[in-house]
């Protein structure tokens, strides 16, 4: 148990005080620092060849997140690809800044199977012109990671195969991912079931919760017009 | 034991209806809609140890229309339930229904777009059991449920005798029997030990 | 005879030729329809009038989940397949941005419900990269074994799925008994059976009692008679192997260029895997072999995972010599990184709070750091890429799910495969739909 000297310090300066973790802490001697991200060869031939496309690289507990631009990363991974040895697209996906402009960002996460290595590239969208090209001609395992990035996002990949909705029904118009979107969805986005075998779609996301009770099933279904045997 | 009309006509129907509800109860061929984690546990329960087929239940069927008693296992997503609604219009009556597991009955621990919170919904659930996943036990004694649900209907032939009015029966509860097989120990007398 | 002359079989339809012809007519319903080469007058039938669309819905008996596929059949050829999944999607990347590190933990049970205990451990390996937390050593043993036996449970249901879709309803029978076996040992350790939260931010929730340990033991040691009783009966079967061999095939560059990961990369000739790539909590400290065939078809991915069920038990046998000897605490002793012992909890005013606070806040990573951790699944790389803001919740939470990048190459696996050869293809891929739908 860590011993804590309380007789000098304030309430404020106790411990157990929410505070978030200093970088540098996790930074220096992260204990899951794995050697197949250490990449700064691969980095600095990146940055010979495309130097405008390059931006700054992150690095966090021995990983490098390179940063690319949007319009050049189909080039950026072709060259990766061939010249790099990063055969192996190990996934693929997008995540809200929620900031006013460059609101999406899309990492991909490639792995040189031969030579143990894996480097993350990321691109930044904005929201007025929410599309990139598609990596599928590079890395055909990209697809359905596409897609599902274009099901939860909204973000369109040109030149897909495929460009469907990856879980959601079609018939879903919202994009699930986003921030704006509430936890326990939209009312009446997905239809339930109709409460009887001939009827119509049930839209109220909880009918059971305002006493609506789908029929058993030896109860007749109750029709409206006479009655019958 | 029948309320209106004559006796040798209540006799006769109750005594097709235990006859024909014995034959029901213990032959009650599962539909497993086995969805996700809880439907692991639903091959648990039919797997030796837990042993499902000591009840009658051991031929699971997969086509609804040979089927009479669907366990809907795993949180039902919004896709599925169009699915799971047709598969349960096309079984043939009698059917019942058990709803395995938090997620089927009220959604669960996933309150969230995807999943509907509930199976009562769109379906009518004879059964409940909860559990996270619940244990094979747990299943076997919701089948036990049916199977008493099941011993206590009226047979539609006492319909035509009688008409629609029936008295609703609440199911009984199973009773717990002295061993000597004379008394019957209310619940709460078991924890007095 | 007429309907029959039109098509393929007449050569081969010789015999029993009422027989079939009677067949044939009830075949010829609005539902179905016979392939025909050439019509009444000579002229070329249109093929795409002549092809069949088959819906293998959601809910079939293959008890993979809830996998859709259509599929274009000219015969009992399929000419294409379309896979549908999202019938199981719930949404739990959504879900994790609302849940603290610790509280989404029962969540990633959910997951790959197979073996709920390699996922609660990448989780925590993930949330550790990102916050830099180091685990103590006996904790780190406890967890490596507890996955290695996760990794049996869900090979072995692998196995008795595949072979009971395959037709051999008897295997499943028998490893659902030694599944329960591991149940009880899960039961033991964790207290659950099969959705164990065991692993905890920091750690391990309790150390493994006595009875846990001989329970280990007593599997590690009567678990292999049971294997080698199986491979007597399956390994040199003249009709499992006619079932596997040549199914399924996927080449080297094609495993690759698809995205598979674990047994299917293996099975392939790639050696890939992750406990040798990224080596993570002691797997660099035991001797094991990572089993690798080249013929890439469901037969080498059968051999794969068999051989695999076989390293776990030695590694198994290493983790339970190691633990008698190393003894020390289970969660690192960081109130800001982990939960205080129930001890503490209970009996002391600063374990109190600090458990209150980090039920509260928990751990914060710092601000916009990101961290990607990946283990080795039982169906192949499972990885967790979360990001963070500063607070006791990640912002991002995506999981990189083996069997969604392994369903991806079904479509390109069932193209020109025969029907029969459906259900084959579908369990040595092993998908397990609760992840791949997140």
């Amino acid at each position: 148990m860590p011993q804590h000297d309380r007789t000098s310090q304030s309430p404020s300066t106790l411990p157990f005080n929410f505070v978030p973790q200093e970088p540098e802490t996790a930074v220096e001697n992260n204990p899951h620092e794995k050697a197949t991200t250490q990449v700064d060869t691969v980095i600095s031939a990146l940055e010979k060849e495309f130097t405008d496309a390059i931006g700054e690289t992150v690095v966090y507990a021995g990983e490098r997140t390179v940063r690319v631009d949007a319009s050049r990363i189909v080039d950026v991974c072709v060259f990766l690809k061939d010249k790099q040895g990063f055969n192996y697209l190990a996934d693929l996906g997008g995540i809200d800044r929620f900031t006013e402009d460059d609101r999406y960002e899309i990492f991909y996460n490639l792995v040189d199977l031969n030579d143990s290595k894996r480097i993350r590239l990321v691109i930044r969208l904005d929201e007025e012109k929410l599309s990139v090209s598609t990596l599928t001609g590079v890395y055909p395992a990209a697809n359905w990671n596409e897609r599902e990035c274009y099901d939860m996002f909204g973000i369109t990949f040109d030149g897909h195969p495929d460009m469907r909705r990856m879980f959601m029904p079609e018939d879903f118009e919202y994009f699930p991912l986003r921030k704006e979107f509430p936890l326990l969805g939209v009312p009446g986005s997905l239809p339930l079931p109709p409460q009887e075998p001939t009827g119509e779609l049930t839209m109220d996301p909880f009918p059971a919760a305002h006493g609506s009770k789908p029929p058993k099933s030896f109860e007749e279904v109750q029709t409206t017009d006479g009655d019958e045997g | 034991m029948g309320s209106d009309g004559a006796p040798q006509e209540g006799f006769l129907t109750t005594t097709v209806d235990t006859v024909v509800n014995w034959a029901r109860s213990n032959s009650l061929m599962p539909m497993p809609m086995g969805l996700a984690c809880c439907a692991i546990e639903m091959m648990a329960f039919a797997a030796p140890k837990y042993d499902v087929a000591r009840f009658g239940s051991e031929a699971m069927r997969f086509s609804p229309r040979q089927a009479d008693l669907m366990i809907v296992a795993g949180w039902v997503s919004y896709k599925m339930a169009h699915t799971i609604r047709r598969v349960w219009d096309q079984m043939a009556d009698p059917k019942w229904c058990i709803a395995m597991g938090a997620c089927a009955s009220t959604g669960g621990m996933h309150r969230c777009y995807g999943v509907v919170q509930g199976l009562d919904n769109f379906l009518p659930v004879d059964v409940y059991i909860p559990g996270c996943p619940p244990r094979p036990e747990a299943v076997i004694h919701a089948l036990m449920d049916i199977q008493e649900k099941i011993r206590n209907e009226y047979s539609v032939a006492q319909d035509g005798i009688f008409g629609k009015e029936q008295p609703d029966i609440a199911p009984r509860k199973p009773s717990i029997v002295t061993p000597d097989g004379k008394d019957t120990i209310s619940p709460s007398g078991l924890y007095t030990q | 005879m007429s309907i029959i002359n039109d098509t393929d079989f007449k050569e081969t339809l010789k015999f029993w030729p009422r027989h079939n012809e009677a067949i044939y007519r009830r075949l010829e319903s609005k539902h179905s329809w016979i392939e025909k080469t050439s019509s009444g007058d000579g002229s070329p039938v249109d093929a795409l009038e002549q092809e069949m669309v088959l819906n293998i819905g959601p809910q079939h008996p293959a008890t993979h989940g809830v996998l859709r596929c259509v599929v274009k059949l000219d015969g009992e050829t399929i000419k294409k397949c379309v896979v549908d999944i999202g019938y199981l999607h719930r949404g739990i990347e959504k879900i994790a941005e609302n849940k603290s590190y610790q509280e989404f933990m029962p969540y990633t049970d959910r997951m790959d419900y197979l073996s709920p205990y390699s996922n609660n451990v990448a989780w925590c390996l993930a949330v550790e990269k990102l916050a830099g937390i180091e685990i103590p050593d006996r904790a780190q043993w406890i967890r490596m074994m507890m996955s290695e036996v996760a990794r049996i449970s869900s090979h072995l249901l692998w196995m008795g799925v595949g072979l009971m879709d395959a037709g051999a309803v008897s295997v499943f029978l028998w490893t659902f008994q030694a599944r329960e076996d591991i149940y009880a040992i899960f039961d033991e350790v964790a207290g659950a059976r099969l959705t164990v939260s065991h692993s905890r931010i920091g750690g391990v929730a309790t150390d493994i009692n006595d009875v846990g340990f001989n329970l280990i033991k007593d599997f590690a040691e009567k678990f292999p008679a049971s294997l080698a009783g199986w491979e007597k009966l399956l390994n040199r079967n003249r009709i499992w192997i006619d079932r596997n061999i040549g199914i399924g095939y996927m080449s080297a560059e094609d495993v690759v260029a698809a995205g598979m990961t674990g047994p299917n990369l293996r099975g392939s000739g790639i050696a890939h895997d992750i406990r040798r790539f990224e080596p993570y909590l002691k797997y660099d400290e035991v001797d094991f072999n990572i089993p690798i065939r080249t013929e890439g078809d469901a037969l080498a991915r059968y051999f794969v995972r068999l051989d695999e069920m076989k390293e776990s038990i030695k590694i198994i046998r290493q983790c339970l010599e190691k633990l008698e000897t190393i003894q020390g605490p289970v969660r690192v002793e960081d109130a800001k990184r982990a939960y205080p012992s129930k001890n503490d909890v209970y009996y002391s005013m600063e374990g109190l709070i600090h458990d209150f606070m980090y039920t509260d806040t928990g751990v914060s990573p710092p601000k916009g750091a990101a961290a990607y951790h990946a283990i080795e699944a039982p169906k192949g790389e499972l990885g967790f890429y979360l990001q963070s803001d500063g607070t006791g919740t990640p912002w991002r939470a995506k999981m990189n799910s083996p069997s969604f990048s392994n369903l991806q190459a079904l479509e390109t696996m069932m193209e020109g495969a025969q029907m029969g050869d459906m259900v084959i293809m579908i369990g040595t891929i092993d998908p397990v739909l609760g992840e791949a739908d997140k």
